[in-house]
């Protein structure tokens, strides 16, 4: 009996709940981010001035890109969700999929000084917008690595035999980094067989599956060399530890992290604005300062300090990245996926 | 004797007076709930997306994983690494259960020694795992030492091998044997070995024909949760393999998280489940034997 009485409790509270949904609304605007530095990045940089502006609060709802669109999926047709971020390849899925709005120009002034690489569009309306750029560039330990690596091909000295890193398919950047190495090295773009036997030769420490597994491994010293996110490569830079990024001379391979409308959203033009503060210099040059983001808003000037860890190098600009496109990623990652783990990721 | 009986739920009172039937009913509900919300239902899912393939019902994806020998090459892997895990539980943790609940005298050394094998639990998996990379790692605190002593002239690659996966899996996994044995030692009534020590018999023989029996079943029990836990274990493979073994649960993860395929993905849950069952079924058979010899 007792848990029934607590049953009916519940309810009537969830009730309650559901009740004063409306009246919160009003005031706040649900913001889907990433969590760690990323998150109180975007806190800082967008949420508070957008706050201080409007007087809406921001509620976060802190995810990685996939389980934000898992959510979005899920709420489809009633979202609590207004504005998310999800990353490159993620944002196509979530367009595909129906859960993202058309991000209007005459309620985002902001969206004409973007660039134009970093507004997405499908069937002749924006579904994305870019807020950064970061890259997968080659990463050392500058300890025990004498000479700064100039190339992709470095990575195959003897001297960094078994001390490398590369990321594997279950991360989001495993696949376009196999088609990038495949493209740099002039492989027929539809047959990937000889950069798998290539890949074959190289003697890894690991393959790793998340950012912090590549942290931990260049942290450790498990290894010297490989390839990391410019976002978390110059976070250990500046925690002190004896780590250098470098663009090599092939490039390197780039996506960034969008903001979407959600489709649906009762506060449709409350989302709007905060698109639009998260697109003024202001915010851009805050992203590129707390997470080396490269700005995808024209004309945003930034300290020489920054500048040399954008994700495209010294004096590089978003033309020097190769952005791949994604639609043909999503298609063939299942295969590429199977590829691997049946050449690599085996003894 | 008597106690023992009325203690067995199959000799228990079979059916219930209605009422007490009826007034168990609302107490029942939470947890049936809760077990068809969080458990039946998302397993309904996964098994029914299995069966489509293009929009219609089908086998397709069930004949990509078995007909394939690149999967039960992973599968032969994962159990592999869930049975040599079990085995060096159960030869660690059987021996560490005895120690507290026979050697052990004092009550509260005996609390504090469990205290300290439970700690490890309150962190999480993730964390636990990182802490095995650092450990085991080229530059590690266990080459280190070895190199250091002596015993290795340079250090040995753990990282990337099925021994550091089973190494990680052993540490995370040891308390489950422990109190599984140390409940079901400390169920054995000592009378018996007494019995069985007036009657002539050697400590190690009394071991052997009555206290390991006796316990079988709390034995056995642990083996299972271990096994089950090893061959489903997603974060520990995953950390500690640096990407380079692939254990069944890493291709399911591949498939819900980056490939997005749920029917494949469904397909592979399916058929980890089903091999798992089978095997903790015959593990239980073995069990009921051993129980009923003795």
């Amino acid at each position: 009996m007792t848990s029934l009485r607590a049953a009916t409790c519940c309810a009537a509270l969830m009730a309650g709940a559901a009740f004063s949904q409306p009246a919160a609304a009003q005031t706040s605007l649900t913001v889907a981010w990433y969590g760690g530095n990323w998150g109180e990045a975007f806190r800082t940089c967008v949420a508070e001035p957008f706050t201080k502006a409007t007087g809406i609060k921001v509620v976060p709802e802190i995810g990685t890109s996939t389980v934000t669109l898992a959510k979005l999926q899920q709420q489809k047709g009633a979202p609590t969700i207004d504005v998310a971020w999800m990353d490159g390849g993620i944002s196509e899925l979530a367009q595909a999929a129906g859960v993202t709005g058309a991000i209007d120009p005459q309620a985002v002034p902001n969206l004409a000084k973007v660039s134009p690489e970093a507004v997405y569009k499908a069937d002749g309306a924006v579904f994305a917008v870019g807020t950064g750029y970061y890259s997968l560039g080659l990463t050392y330990n500058t300890q025990k690595v004498k000479t700064p690596p100039t190339s992709w091909n470095d990575l195959w000295k003897p001297e960094f035999a078994g001390a490398v890193t590369i990321p594997s398919p279950a991360n989001s950047s495993g696949v376009p980094f196999l088609l990038f190495l495949n493209k740099i090295w002039g492989n027929p773009a539809n047959d990937l067989s000889k950069t798998f036997a290539k890949l074959k030769t190289l003697d890894t420490a690991l393959y790793f599956d998340s950012s912090g597994a590549a942290s931990n491994a260049y942290q450790s010293g498990e290894a010297i060399i490989g390839a990391h996110f410019s976002v978390g490569a110059w976070d250990l830079a500046d925690k002190g530890l004896p780590i250098g990024f470098v663009v090599p001379k092939e490039g390197v391979w780039a996506t960034d992290a969008r903001l979407h409308l959600v489709k649906g959203t009762p506060r449709a033009a409350e989302a709007a604005r905060f698109i639009d503060t998260a697109l003024t210099p202001q915010a851009a040059s805050c992203l590129a300062e707390k997470l080396y983001l490269g700005p995808s808003v024209q004309g945003v000037s930034v300290a020489p300090d920054i500048e040399r860890k954008l994700p495209w190098g010294v004096g590089g600009s978003v033309k020097n990245l190769q952005l791949f496109n994604w639609a043909d990623i999503n298609r063939d990652r299942g295969a590429i996926t199977d590829a691997w783990n049946r050449e690599l990721a085996r003894q | 004797m008597t106690a023992a009986l009325t203690g067995d739920p199959a000799v228990a009172p079979a059916a219930p007076p209605p009422t007490a039937l009826r007034r168990a009913l609302p107490l029942l509900a939470a947890p049936v709930a809760f077990f068809v919300a969080f458990f039946a239902v998302p397993m309904v899912v996964v098994l029914s997306s299995s069966l489509m393939a293009g929009g219609a019902p089908s086998l397709a994806n069930y004949a990509r994983v078995l007909l394939d020998q690149y999967h039960w090459d992973v599968l032969a892997v994962t159990f592999r690494i869930a049975a040599l895990t079990t085995l060096a539980v159960t030869l660690l943790g059987y021996p560490l259960a005895y120690y507290l609940v026979r050697v052990v005298s004092s009550n509260a050394l005996r609390r504090s020694c469990v205290i300290l094998l439970l700690l490890p639990l309150f962190t999480s998996n993730i964390v636990r795992s990182f802490g095995w990379m650092i450990l085991l790692g080229r530059n590690g605190l266990v080459n280190d030492t070895l190199v250091g002593v002596g015993l290795l002239e340079r250090p040995v690659r753990f990282l990337g091998t099925e021994t550091g996966i089973v190494i990680g899996l052993v540490y995370i996994l040891l308390p489950f044997i422990v109190l599984a044995v140390g409940n079901a030692l400390a169920t054995v009534d000592p009378t018996l070995e007494e019995a069985s020590a007036d009657l002539g018999s050697s400590p190690f023989t009394t071991f052997w024909t009555v206290t390991f029996p006796l316990c079988l079943p709390g034995l056995i029990a642990g083996v299972i949760m271990v096994f089950t836990l090893a061959a489903s274990a997603y974060v520990t493979p995953a950390l500690l393999s640096g990407g380079k073994i692939t254990v069944f649960p890493m291709l399911i993860f591949q498939q819900y998280s980056t490939v997005f395929d749920v029917h494949y993905g469904g397909a592979l849950s399916i058929t980890l489940l089903v091999f798992t069952l089978v095997l903790v079924a015959l593990a239980g058979r073995i069990g009921n034997g051993g129980g009923n010899r003795s």
